[in-house]
């Protein structure tokens, strides 16, 4: 993780780190890059790919249509609304 | 002076053909009311729980398989993180480390004959909501209907080097898909959509130049048109310097012939893509995988020669007829029903494509079954319906459909039940006939002294007199008969 990565993910997640904090960041994700060096010397190979922790596979649903929510109760869950529309704050200008 | 080459990719969304969406039961259906399509799932409430469509596994595969893909055999969801309102749920579901399928082509015609262009990927996802932004200065209105209808969205390599090359890929994955009935794919409806990644370097270099990202283009026309000017654009800015290219995601102004600026172009890193821990994995096991292969159908140019080779139809209709999967497979049913094959092609060309044309729907909205065309075309054939009516019955299907009723089986019957039967009663033929010339004893003799054009009006009167219901052949030759004696 360079300084520069880090810049990024900050802008990213709206975040604001005083230079001090970004120091301590920088630590921190040396100490764990770290950490995947020692579970990268684990000998994986054979072993398949986990893909979900749970053993379930294949929860699937026919493709049938039906309606049981109205529009009324979805929007009665809105701030606001306006003629059967979700209303929000402005997006572009 | 240099000589450039135009080096261009696409991504193509195509809104899949299900009854429901990807993740929930709610319709899949365009042209409804704002937010009457929407639960809790696409609305992205807390707590809810997205069920995958199985049906959109099929057609994912589907597409892959008409793509020359290789199908993943496990297939992952994943979340990709961005924060717009037209995603309510601030994650978009996709697939990113296992797409459904990778490493296909699809071969276009070009002058310089057959090329392959390689498919990299096509992954299924949700589509998002639409935003209302016009009329309001303060505020911008949401519409859920479209959030989680399922897409999938066909990533090219880019091998694309004109906007020739690029109108000819997408003319072809549109006939593909709908000859799989994967999807309508109709750009001017949105269920087919594409993004054009474009970069222009000196010819013969093997290093791309700076890539811009038009996104959303919804025409062929506009397509051909953006990737002119995008060109013109990028070799302009490398010989004179006019501006400096950056990698971005541009809009393009398609009435004023201009793309412009839209945003920095995103990193994959930026969307933060994880798997989705509430969609199970896909497993393809060989029968479900051998079943989708088994639907795949004939392919259109396959189609087309065996309609022209073995069925014996001229190059355009079978030209004509292979434009469309609904009409291919309303013309096999019309000749296993009975219909020689020329009878059949001109009554989906002619009488099929017009009510279309007049409804304003497409021909793969063709909704008259290959079996009821086919009795229709019998009983037009064999003198039982007059031609006039035969198109009155045709009609009278759309009508059907048109208000979600089934299609009757035996057309004969409901030939009957509609009135449109020719009468088989000659005795009441005779009785009409003997009336008319009753009526109009001068034009009767006129047609008797030699005037042959005077039995026109003698015919009408008849046939207005048996509402068209009868076999004009018979008709004509019992007045002859009449008048003769």
């Amino acid at each position: 993780m360079d300084r520069e990565t880090l810049l990024d993910l900050e802008h990213l997640n709206q975040l604001s780190l005083t230079p001090q904090e970004q120091d301590e960041m920088l630590a921190f994700f040396a100490a764990r890059e770290a950490d995947w060096e020692t579970l990268a010397q684990i000998d994986t190979e054979n072993v398949e790919r986990m893909v979900h922790v749970r053993p379930m596979v294949n929860v699937l649903r026919e493709d049938v249509a039906s309606q049981p929510f109205s529009r009324e109760d979805l929007l009665a869950q809105a701030p606001e609304s306006m003629d059967g529309y979700w209303q929000v704050p402005q997006i572009l200008q | 002076m240099t000589a450039y080459e135009t080096v261009i990719g696409l991504e193509v969304h195509v809104e899949l053909a299900t009854k429901s969406k990807i993740f929930c039961s709610c319709t899949n259906g365009s042209d409804a009311e704002p937010n009457t399509h929407v639960c809790p799932a696409c609305c992205g409430m807390p707590g809810m729980l997205p069920v995958a469509n199985r049906q959109v596994i099929n057609l994912g595969m589907t597409a892959g398989m008409m793509l020359n893909c290789h199908i993943n055999r496990t297939t992952t969801f994943d979340k990709k993180s961005y924060y717009y309102p037209d995603l309510p749920a601030s994650y978009q579901t996709t697939q990113w480390f296992a797409p459904i399928a990778v490493n296909g082509y699809v071969t276009i015609q070009t002058e310089d004959g057959p090329k392959d262009i390689r498919v990299k990927q096509i992954h299924m996802e949700e589509d998002a909501g639409k935003l209302v932004h016009d009329n309001w200065s303060y505020t911008s209105l949401v519409d859920f209907n479209r959030t989680s209808v399922p897409l999938i969205e066909i990533v090219s390599q880019p091998d694309l080097r004109s906007a020739d090359e690029v109108v000819a890929y997408l003319e072809r994955l549109r006939s593909l898909l709908r000859f799989a009935k994967v999807s309508g794919a109709r750009m001017e409806k949105g269920t087919m959509r594409a993004d054009v990644n474009l970069s222009v370097r000196p010819a013969g270099s093997t290093e791309l130049g700076v890539r811009t990202e038009m996104k959303n283009m919804a025409s062929i026309a506009a397509i051909r048109r953006a990737i002119e000017y995008e060109t013109a654009r990028h070799i302009d800015a490398i010989e004179n310097g006019t501006e400096e290219l950056v990698q971005e995601t541009r809009g393009w102004n398609d009435d004023a012939g201009k793309s412009f600026a839209m945003r920095n172009k995103e990193t994959a890193g930026d969307y933060r893509y994880f798997p989705d821990p509430n969609i199970m994995p896909i497993v393809i096991d060989d029968e479900w995988y051998d079943n989708i292969h088994a639907s795949l159908p004939e392919l259109p140019e396959v189609k087309r020669e065996h309609y022209v080779e073995s069925v014996g139809l001229s190059d355009y209709d079978a030209d004509m007829l292979t434009q469309s999967r609904a009409f291919c497979d309303c013309f096999e049913g019309a000749m296993a029903a009975g219909a020689a094959p020329k009878e059949a092609a001109n009554w989906i060309i002619t009488n099929c494509a017009g009510v279309l044309n007049k409804r304003g729907m497409t021909s793969d909205e063709l909704p008259v079954p290959g079996s009821a065309l086919g009795q229709l075309i019998g009983l037009v054939g064999d003198g039982k319906v007059s031609n006039a009516n035969g198109k009155r019955l045709l009609e009278t299907l759309f009508d059907l459909d048109a208000q979600g009723e089934s299609i009757p089986e035996d057309m004969a019957a409901f030939a009957e039940a509609e009135g449109l039967l020719n009468s088989s009663d000659t005795g009441a033929l005779e009785a009409v006939v003997a009336a008319v010339i009753a009526a109009d004893p001068e034009t009767a003799q006129a047609y008797r002294d030699g005037r042959e054009k005077a039995l026109n009006p003698l015919f009408g009167a008849c046939m207005k007199q048996l509402k068209g219901k009868c076999d004009t052949q018979v008709l004509r030759n019992l007045l002859i008969e009449e008048l003769k004696k």
